[in-house]
């Protein structure tokens, strides 16, 4: 009985990993042929599958540039544009949540179940609205559309939350206090520095996720000079690059490769992001 | 000390003061603004416009193509969903199993999870150039004779349909994998051996012990998937000619909405009416789902 089971164990286990293969080549193939194409001949991917890097690179990009495409433009937009949206969102979402956190006030419950509520609501769906509205403005075709609703990010109030919950002490408020400091002041000395982790944490998280978005700025934006990298990507399927396989791949691996290395770096803070808070947008 | 501390309380309006600001005016005001330019015709060319009531809403209900795409939006979302939450349980029980002690967990949970910070156009624009007349998928199966001659998968609709699919399970599974994990591994140990001692199998204690507790986050994982896949764009839309081509067989209703936007009038209050359709069906199906099924200690679970 006894042995009969330590060798079902076995069995199943020697199946378990021979699924976790399988599942681990369906999931690093596409984005391992994706970086090895980048570096490949248009007459190389055309002449077989192959695995291994080759030596075009410089090539394929050269073959972008002269087709038009302003690849380090379009790095820097994204850049830029990620950057500004994870600060702000960082900053406001922690305030918000100190707040909520730090302070007993009349209609706190209430808030923060509407924007727990929040988080359910797709508001993607009204950028239609959000455009006209930012063309009466006169902010369409500009960043500050796209940063300046960063100001309110339920998701990432939520997040702060959380983690402020396990950190805020209100013993170092109380002291914060008696030392004249003013409460913002308290937030900003005493609080950021505690709940710089937990900041670090939301904002790679912002930061992917605000690189990787198309939607908005393809809507928002028509400026060929202020497009993103994921806008790049899109003209990357018109006719000019037809046949160019190699420099397509290297424009799609340029959008995708900083990401996984920003992963390698702190894969440790994303996995326990996602487990703490399950932020996502 | 104490009335230092009463006299400071209402200092927490002066934190979330830029929030409700911001949401007023960037977070509800478009929502509002979208629902009233539903009820006019304006167009991309005139930017004021009549009010004609019910108008677009009664064109969108009388066009086949709306329905076509929330039939398409919920189908591929469902198809996804279903093999991502199955797969992510599977794993999720093997890699906290103290049974089966599978090793690295860490490491196989941490590269499952890569696909999920891809950029969507990128890999969208990636498969369609696997999948073209000339690409390395019909080079690989022509020449291994798997495949008498190229295929155009690209005009086959059930070909892109998988691919929706399973970019989008593809994507997701990894970080639905690491949310089931976390809630299993916070349920306490003596839990388990409580049901070992009252005879209980393997799938006894995860159907009794394991699925009650998880449930709450099983239900934040639906939502948030389901508002998710309502608003399914970049992939369908990429994948093929921006249309949900072949055959409306991926235009999803984020597509269509973007259609109408950009039509060569550019009918933001048709438009409009699309977004409204889909945000109040989705804002009910979440909401009805949340307020039905969860618990009374849902948010302290959710933490866990």
């Amino acid at each position: 009985m006894k042995a009969n089971y330590t060798i079902n164990t076995t069995l199943l286990r020697i199946l378990i990993y021979v699924i976790l293969v399988i599942l681990l080549f369906v999931t690093l193939i596409p984005v391992w042929m994706l970086i090895v194409n980048a570096t490949r001949s248009t007459l190389q991917i055309q002449q077989g599958i192959s695995m291994i890097p080759s030596t075009h690179i410089v090539e394929n990009y050269k073959i972008l540039l002269s087709k038009g495409l302003d690849l380090p433009r379009g790095t820097l937009n994204s850049l830029v544009l990620a950057g500004s949206i994870t600060l702000v969102t960082i900053y406001f979402s922690f305030l918000t949540a100190y707040g909520i956190v730090a302070y007993e006030f009349k209609g706190k419950k209430f808030i923060y179940n509407s924007i727990l509520v929040l988080v359910m609501i797709p508001m993607q769906l009204s950028i239609i609205g959000f455009y006209h509205y930012m063309v009466k403005l006169g902010l369409d075709d500009n960043y500050l559309s796209l940063i300046l609703p960063s100001i309110a990010s339920a998701g990432a109030v939520f997040f702060a939350k959380q983690y402020l919950e396990s950190v805020v002490i209100s013993d170092l408020i109380d002291a914060g206090r008696i030392d004249g400091a003013s409460e913002l002041g308290i937030f900003h000395r005493i609080m950021v520095p505690l709940a710089a982790p937990g900041m670090f944490t939301l904002a790679i998280f912002t930061f992917v996720s605000a690189w990787n978005n198309f939607f908005t700025p393809y809507v928002l934006i028509t400026t060929r000079d202020k497009y993103t990298l994921p806008m790049l990507v899109q003209t990357l399927r018109g006719d000019v690059y037809r046949h160019e396989y190699g420099a397509i791949y290297l424009g799609l691996a340029a959008s995708v490769v900083p990401i996984i290395i920003i992963y390698f770096l702190f894969s440790r803070y994303i996995v326990g992001g996602i487990s703490m808070g399950a932020v996502k947008e | 000390m104490k009335r230092l501390k009463i006299k400071k309380e209402h200092y927490g309006y002066f934190f979330i003061a830029p929030f409700i600001i911001g949401f007023l005016i960037f977070g509800l005001y478009p929502v509002v603004h979208t629902l009233s330019l539903s009820f006019t015709n304006t167009t991309l060319m005139k930017m004021d416009a009549d009010f004609i009531g019910l108008q677009n809403f009664k064109r969108l209900f009388a066009d086949k193509t709306f329905l076509t795409a929330v039939t398409n939006t919920w189908e591929l979302w469902l198809m996804n969903f279903i093999p991502q939450m199955a797969i992510a349980m599977l794993l999720a029980v093997w890699f906290t199993s103290t049974r089966l002690k599978i090793k690295g967990g860490g490491i196989w949970r941490m590269l499952f999870y890569l696909p999920n910070l891809m950029m969507p156009a990128a890999i969208a624009a990636l498969f369609f150039s696997l999948f073209s007349f000339y690409g390395p998928v019909n080079q690989f199966l022509v020449r291994n004779d798997l495949q008498a001659e190229a295929i155009d998968y690209i005009r086959s609709p059930a070909t892109m349909r998988g691919l929706v699919v399973f970019i989008q399970w593809w994507l997701w599974y990894g970080q639905t994998t690491i949310i089931l994990m976390a809630a299993m591994t916070s349920i306490s140990v003596s839990l388990y051996e409580a049901a070992l001692m009252d005879g209980a199998s393997g799938w006894q204690s995860f159907r009794f012990v394991t699925l009650p507790l998880i449930k709450p986050v099983m239900i934040y994982v639906l939502v948030t998937s389901l508002v998710g896949g309502m608003q399914m764009y970049d992939i369908p839309y990429l994948l093929t000619d921006g249309r949900g081509s072949p055959a409306n067989s991926i235009l999803t209703s984020n597509i269509l909405m973007y259609m109408r936007f950009r039509s060569s009038q550019g009918h933001i209050g048709a438009a409009s009416a699309v977004g409204v359709m889909v945000f109040i069906m989705t804002t009910i199906v979440a909401m009805l789902i949340f307020f039905l099924l969860r618990e009374k200690k849902t948010k302290s679970e959710i933490k866990a």
